[in-house]
């Protein structure tokens, strides 16, 4: 975006209302809109967003209007078509109709999808490739379907806290809206009071209260102390949205710097000034050790910090300070409810068997005094725990583990895997490694699942029910913004061939159609993931580490 | 709020414990069937000789399993292979009761009978490579993909013969010892004797005769010899996996073999002993 851009922008509302003299000279509104914004020339039909895409921005209206659905679109025109589970024959049949080539597709057998039967089209610009609703009113009739105009913004809650997008936003007629990126929108919300009190607003609404009620903490508590503790929550984020950009050359890091540089979310020995509950991401709990800092747990989405502390010092009348320190690994979205709100709102109303076991002594009197700071995570192997966190590894919901003392290295999985995948497997039995442990090149289907930001087409996706994560291969158009993504190099771009064996090729460009492949947990095989089913030596196991229940438990088998 | 300790499900004792007593309690009632119908003069040969057919058939079956992995109704292959464990042991006492604890003297039985003691006999020394050589390769310090070797190998016989080239820039004291020595270690496969029995016998004689040519050498070239000999220790590793990985894979291969041809002959024997039964089954 060149200054001209930006300084007509500056002028419309209502980014025209908003103070300039709020920023810094660093952090400008002029350098926000001219680098965290890039404007978007949309026709009649085109996808803004889809529902359950995952995003970085925020968008404004800046002419135009467009349409919210407000029930969810089918999966066809959304860009994913969720894989048929086989019946046993077509299971069965795989073993002769599997194809002897490599990346063999017959797309004049396959369903066209949403594009086949007229639903959606597609069309390229020099802002990239836009999916397109033939027949709006027809897919998205009046009584369904929300209108925006001009000023208003969109897409602003998933953008702060990585959530998937909750409805799908269409254009309705030509229309120009800004994208602005999340860096730009969370400076913007920190200057701009009016627009920050509206977004908190909405979560409060929306999303707060919800996510009170299905916290433990709080399920016993009555409507009406629930609405006063979301009224009086703080809402933060901590960390780099993108961090799947710079994670590689953070890694080169010393470990020692690594976690300096994370951001403090609570430091230890500083005054509690109230729960911290995760909403987003993943953060470390480290305490000092000698010169550096020691992992002892790793906190995701839906649990919280300072419970413990809380209800020591509510209990105690002592002042004891955070026993450790909680830092964002990655990017991590918090809500705060202050230290005087649980005092005189929830710890009160919770029964003595509901409350944490209280901080240990700071001189033991009784030497089998239990000392542990966390229940579980401590029962880890500390190497173990740090390999997982400074991978980030943590991310992951359905890791291939392997456990190189058992795996005999038959590679049973790679060919059950192939066997289930047209022949092609969709894993690398080889990965990083600690002691015995191997983390495959497979696909984890992250908790924070950054490959599924910026698909053009809405080729991959996450199954609401399961959380899988998997790419439509009609719909993908090879352009690799997935796999480029992954931190963890488990979507592989492939050249696809005809049933010949000869390439297939781009009409117009000659050029060769590369798709996006990857482990998709074997959705539409009746037995589930193949992999772990035909290991015969219990060496192989698709597990969750966004906890440490699950491997803690394999480990101690 | 204390979190809920849950029952481990994948506690390997609690296995182990399960199916031994299975398969014990299963050989007693089996016992006790044979005693009983060799007290009344019956032919508990060939209750237990369908039997163990039976079992040999269902152990056979497991490498049908293992083509048909997309099916769960089949059950997953560790089940299978606990099962394939505890009723290849089971056979044993199933093929002693078959032939009364004394070795058969005609020479089609004979034959049968080694076939199933080599089939067994295999089973019992794949569970132990199985269970040993894992951790074994895990002690070395890179993983490698089988099938990949032979392009490491190639790699790293690449890299010692730059090496030797540059060093040889200023002496020739590394390059005569890879010619008469490591060039051989380097470029050629490794002797059967080594992948019948590998040791790190040849890794450290040719460790020594590197590190005794340090007098010969200046500071610059005695850091390629360093290099040279992290290229030997990376070679002797690989040629481990190959000979470790090597074993499973002929393990496996002789195994399933040998399986297939006691099938073909366990059946020819019972239709034989069909045939010849005289009514008496």
């Amino acid at each position: 975006m060149t200054d001209a851009h930006a300084n007509a922008l500056l002028s419309i509302e209502p980014l025209s209302s908003i103070d300039p003299a709020a920023f810094s000279q660093g952090i400008s509104l002029h350098g926000i809109i001219k680098n965290d914004c890039r404007i978007h020339d949309l026709r009649q039909g085109d996808i803004i967003v889809r529902e359950g895409d995952y995003g970085n921005s925020a968008f404004l209206i800046l002419f135009g209007q467009a349409i919210v659905s407000l029930e969810t679109l089918p999966a066809s025109v959304l860009g994913r078509q969720p894989k048929k589970k086989k019946g046993w024959a077509e299971a069965i049949a795989q073993l002769w109709t599997n194809s002897h080539g490599v990346e063999v597709r017959d797309y004049s057998r396959r369903p066209g999808g949403a594009q086949g039967c007229g639903l959606v089209g597609s069309r390229d610009d020099e802002s990239g490739t836009h999916i397109f609703l033939h027949d709006i009113p027809r897919i998205l009739p009046a009584g369904k379907s929300v209108t925006l105009r001009e000023g208003e913004i969109f897409g602003e809650i998933s953008a702060l806290t990585r959530s998937p997008r909750s409805a799908s936003v269409v254009a309705n007629t030509r229309m120009r809206v800004l994208e602005i990126r999340w860096q730009g929108f969370r400076e913007l919300l920190n200057r701009h009071q009016a627009m920050r009190q509206h977004i908190e607003k909405l979560y409060r609404e929306n999303s707060l209260r919800t996510h009170l009620r299905e916290m433990d903490l709080f399920r016993g508590l009555p409507p009406e102390t629930i609405e006063h503790i979301a009224s009086k929550a703080v809402f933060e984020s901590y960390g780099n949205f993108n961090w799947n950009q710079n994670f590689k050359s953070t890694l080169k890091q010393d470990i020692s710097d690594r976690i300096l540089t994370e951001p403090l979310i609570a430091q230890q020995d500083e005054y509690v000034d109230g729960l911290v509950l995760i909403r987003n991401g993943f953060s470390r709990l480290s305490r000092r050790h000698g010169d550096g800092h020691q992992t002892i747990a790793y906190l995701g989405k839906g649990q919280s910090f300072g419970l413990r502390e809380l209800a020591h010092n509510w209990k105690t009348g002592e002042q004891r300070p955070w026993l450790l320190s909680l830092r964002a690994v990655g990017y991590v979205d918090v809500i705060r409810i202050p230290t005087a709100i649980m005092e005189e709102w929830v710890l009160p109303r919770l029964a003595s068997s509901e409350l944490p076991p209280p901080l240990p002594a700071l001189e033991p009197l009784e030497p089998k005094e239990d000392r542990r700071l966390t229940e579980r995570a401590e029962m880890m192997d500390q190497g173990l725990l740090e390999f997982l966190v400074e991978k980030r590894l943590i991310n992951g919901t359905r890791t291939m583990l392997i456990d190189l003392d058992r795996c005999t290295r038959c590679d049973d999985c790679v060919r059950a895997c192939a066997a289930t995948h047209d022949n092609n497997p969709r894993f690398l039995r080889q990965g990083q490694t600690y002691d015995h442990w191997m983390i495959a090149n497979a696909c984890m289907h992250c908790l924070d699942p950054v490959c599924m930001i910026g698909c053009p087409t809405g080729a991959i996706g996450r199954d609401q029910d399961t959380g899988n994560v998997t790419i439509n291969d009609n719909t993908c158009i090879g352009c690799s913004t997935c796999a480029n993504s992954c931190p963890y190099n488990n979507i592989q771009m492939v050249e696809v061939n005809d049933k010949r064996g000869l390439p297939i090729v781009d009409h117009d460009s000659g050029a060769p159609i590369i798709k996006a492949t990857k482990c998709d947990l074997c959705t539409d095989q009746p037995g589930g993931p193949a992999c772990q089913r035909a290991c015969p030596h219990d060496a192989l196991v698709r597990i969750d580490l966004s906890t440490p229940d699950a491997i803690t438990d394999w480990g101690k088998r | 709020m204390k979190p809920r300790r849950q029952k481990n499900r994948f506690n390997f004792v609690t296995r182990r414990i399960r199916f031994s007593i299975i398969t014990i309690v299963s050989l007693a009632i089996l016992s006790v069937v044979v005693f009983a119908q060799n007290q009344t003069l019956r032919h508990s040969s060939f209750t237990t000789g369908y039997l163990l057919l039976g079992s040999v058939v269902f152990l056979a079956a497991f490498n049908l399993r293992k083509k048909l992995p997309f099916l769960p109704v089949f059950g997953s292959a560790t089940f299978w292979m606990q099962l394939h464990i505890y009723v290849g042991l089971a056979t044993f006492a199933m093929f002693g009761l078959h032939i009364a604890w004394r070795f058969p003297n005609g020479m089609f039985e004979s034959f049968l009978a080694m076939l199933y003691l080599a089939v067994a006999i295999s089973g019992v020394y794949g569970l132990y490579v199985t269970r040993v050589y894992p951790s074994r390769l895990n002690n070395l310090n890179e993983e490698v993909i089988f099938e990949r070797i032979p392009l490491f190998r190639q790699q790293i016989a690449l890299q010692a013969r730059s090496l030797v080239l540059q060093a040889s820039e200023s002496s020739g004291v590394l390059a005569s010892l890879y010619t008469n020595r490591l060039a051989a270690f380097f470029e050629q496969p490794r002797k059967l004797s080594y992948l019948i029995r590998p040791t790190g016998q040849v890794r450290r004689q040719l460790t020594q005769e590197i590190e005794d040519l340090d007098r010969y050498l200046k500071e610059e070239q005695r850091c390629l010899s360093r290099q040279l000999i992290a290229m030997v220790n990376q070679r002797d590793d690989l040629d481990y996996h190959y000979a470790l990985q090597g074993r499973l894979k002929v393990w496996m291969f002789a195994h399933i073999g040998l399986t297939y041809s006691l099938l073909a002959v366990a059946l020819l024997h019972m239709v034989m002993a069909q045939a010849f039964s005289g009514g008496l089954s």
